[in-house]
């Protein structure tokens, strides 16, 4: 029962700031890999299937609120499926300890770009 | 004339790189890039992000699906609770004061990328 409670309540705090658009994922995948010990290309993979249904159900909120801006969406959406398609090529491909050290690069850069940016 | 903006495209492309490449973490990306290059306020930028990042995950998650970097039994307890998440997220989303939001966040994400390197 707990290896289930655990992942839904995880699921579901992260879920509303993904939903919001602040990097929820990311807290997920912190919690994935550090504390229930899921390695690294499967916690990317569950996060990604994750976010799905956590964007699904915030959008038509944020579309009836009218915060959507259709004219930047739509090209960022056509260059991201192709950066999307390569990133994940090459991650499912990669030494998952590499991986592993880029992530950690990656999300100290974050940290510090939210922490001190104005 | 209007000058074309390359940078809907060029953020999208980017994030969208991220997003394959670490899992996630493209929407932490995304809104700095739609704030400070596409002139998006900060609200419709957090909004806009997830809608910009759900369609890049369908893809990427297929990928490490295909790939074998996932296991859907494993993800089900996160979807839940990213379904609950995702859902409380879109009706407070209005009401939200994102600042302190961003720098509780921030430490969590250093933490998180500490973890990561050691």
């Amino acid at each position: 029962m707990k290896e289930y409670v655990f992942p839904v309540l995880a699921g579901a705090l992260t879920g509303i700031l993904s939903g919001f658009g602040v990097g929820g994922g990311t807290l997920l995948l912190i919690y994935m890999t550090t504390v229930a010990g899921l390695g690294q290309t499967l916690s990317q993979g569950i996060n990604l299937l994750y976010f799905l249904p956590a964007a699904a159900t915030a959008l038509p909120g944020h579309f009836k609120n009218g915060y959507i801006e259709t004219s930047v969406a739509v090209p960022a959406i056509l260059l991201g499926l192709v950066g999307t398609v390569l990133g994940a090529l090459i991650a499912t491909s990669l030494d998952v300890g590499l991986l592993r050290k880029c992530f950690g690069l990656f999300l100290i850069y974050i940290g510090i770009t939210e922490l001190f940016g104005k | 004339m209007k000058k074309v903006n390359f940078w809907p495209a060029l953020s999208g492309g980017l994030s969208g790189f991220v997003n394959g490449f670490f899992g996630g973490g493209g929407g932490m990306l995304l809104v700095p890039l739609l704030v400070k290059k596409c002139g998006l306020d900060q609200r419709r930028a957090f909004a806009t992000s997830v809608a910009v990042i759900l369609p890049l995950c369908v893809l990427s998650s297929a990928i490490y699906l295909l790939r074998g970097g996932l296991d859907i039994m494993a993800a089900l307890p996160y979807l839940l609770g990213g379904l609950i998440g995702g859902s409380i997220s879109g009706r407070i989303f209005k009401r939200m004061s994102i600042l302190w939001l961003r720098r509780l966040f921030a430490l969590l994400i250093l933490y998180g990328g500490v973890r990561s390197l050691l």
